[in-house]
């Protein structure tokens, strides 16, 4: 059924760079519940299964205080969805991992697996961009750090090359007074990416970060919108002007998910709710 | 290239389904745990889990229905928690210990979850019930004490089309309350 390929799974980081390095048509098996799937449709051409799995410093999940939350390659997102600590300090990621696909999905999907398959539409990006997360990426040449909001270069791309893995994601620490949401439109709970996806943060300053995922062909950052937020200040006019301004920082298209329209209205409904939440202000 | 290659037992049925790979080379042993009996295999390393429980084991309570994670009905538990099995190499459950429906049983004897199935009238043709089963065990091992909310959300990645989800909803509810009873006495 699954066109033939070797697996090997090494039990050091260096051996999995070094096999990444060696062969072309390489590719890295996590949770395996993209690969799997591009491997039936025969959309890649797969010679050589690397799983990281059996690497244990990829297995890591680690916060520390004042620096911030360490997220392994292999890291499961039921893993996230677990975790009190990523609850209290991280609540946007905590809702988008919970509403990631289903459950047995999320007891084998991987949290870089899910930035590293980069749709537009996925569900954890928007959440990790309001941290500044950072990926840590490795290969045989070395590790180099990106902000995450470098990291997608359009829709299921990376700045990745082939002989790169990403090792893990780095999330600051936030301190106190921080609070956070994800919200998302989906066609049926439990299966579907987002139709669209926001996830807003207020920090302990007061400050607004906003990130959403399906209205274009990477998530973004809406960096140009946060600022405007951030200088008229967190009002209920401001709420309203930011959810009709959040239409001018994207560009939603229409496909079987959605109509153009449809995303620009959720877009603006999502923003809204997010910084209704957060705030506590009533609009 | 693959090759359909469809054999069948005794009385006609088919063992095997259609996607066993021609090539022989590149062949590997796996070593695990399967329904508590230790299985010793030679497999391709892009043998799916689903297709190794099926076609080498002849266990098919396991269901290949979407091949993409989306419908539930090839889950089985992996070292304790329900995972797809269309989506799983059968290499990457080395060492693991797999559990599926034909594992909940004992003997004759149905065990409490499936009882309650039978009881709350949980399935019409039960193409599904296999992953429900997996799922719903899934979640009471590790949670022995649902919320409603949890086990909606531990049932939300299977999928049925005949009975509806409330039978199968409250045959778990009242298979939980009964294995706590159980527990205590």
């Amino acid at each position: 059924m699954l066109s033939q390929f070797d697996y090997v799974k090494p039990l050091v980081l260096d051996e999995a760079l070094a096999a990444l390095a060696k062969e072309d048509d390489s590719y890295v098996l996590a949770g395996g519940t993209d690969l799997l799937i591009m491997l039936r449709h025969n959309l890649i051409n797969a010679r050589h299964i690397i799983d990281i799995k059996g690497i244990p410093e990829l297995n890591e999940l680690c916060f520390i205080e004042n620096e911030g939350l360490t997220i392994g390659a292999n890291v499961v997102v039921n893993a996230l969805v677990d975790s009190e600590l990523v609850k209290n300090k991280y609540k946007a990621l905590h809702d988008a991992a919970s509403c990631l696909a289903s459950f047995q999905l999320r007891n084998r999907a991987t949290l870089v697996g899910n930035i590293c398959n980069a749709s537009p539409g996925a569900d954890l990006p928007p959440a990790l961009l309001i941290y500044d997360a950072v990926v840590k990426i490795a290969s045989v040449d070395g590790v180099r750090e990106v902000p995450l909001v470098e990291f997608f270069t359009g829709v299921k791309k990376t700045v990745l090359s082939d002989e790169e893995l990403v090792i893990s994601v780095f999330l600051p620490d936030p301190g106190e007074n921080d609070s956070s949401c994800y919200m998302r439109q989906t066609r049926l709970k439990g299966h579907d990416l987002s139709t669209v996806g926001v996830a807003c943060r207020l920090d302990g300053e007061g400050k607004v970060s906003v990130a959403i995922g399906a209205v274009a062909t990477t998530p973004l950052r809406l960096t140009a919108l946060e600022a405007e937020i951030n200088q008229r200040g967190i009002s209920e006019e401001t709420i309203l002007w930011a959810s009709n301004a959040i239409n001018d920082h994207i560009k939603p298209i229409s496909d079987v998910r959605a109509s153009e329209a449809y995303r620009r209205h959720m877009a603006s409904v999502l923003l809204k709710r997010c910084l209704v939440t957060l705030t506590g202000k009533e609009v | 290239m693959t090759v359909a290659e469809l054999k069948h037992d005794e009385k006609g049925c088919a063992m095997e389904t259609a996607h066993i790979s021609s090539a022989r080379e590149s062949r590997v042993v796996i070593d695990l745990v399967v329904n508590g009996e230790r299985v010793i295999e030679e497999i391709e390393p892009n043998m799916l889990l689903l297709h190794f429980l099926r076609d080498k084991l002849k266990l098919f309570g396991a269901k290949e229905s979407c091949g993409e994670g989306e419908c539930g009905a090839c889950t089985v538990l992996m070292n304790g928690y329900a995972v797809t099995s269309c989506l799983v190499l059968a290499i990457e459950a080395n060492g693991a210990e797999i559990l599926t429906v034909e594992g909940l049983s004992k003997g004759n004897e149905l065990s409490i979850l499936q009882q309650e199935f039978v009881f709350q009238d949980a399935l019409q043709c039960g193409f599904c019930t296999p992953g429900m089963l997996m799922s719903a065990r899934g979640l009471l091992d590790k949670n022995p004490d649902p919320t409603d909310e949890e086990i909606r959300e531990a049932m939300a990645g299977n999928l049925c089309r005949c009975t509806g989800y409330l039978q199968i909803f409250d045959a778990v509810k009242r298979a939980a309350e009964r294995e706590r009873e159980e527990r205590e006495e």
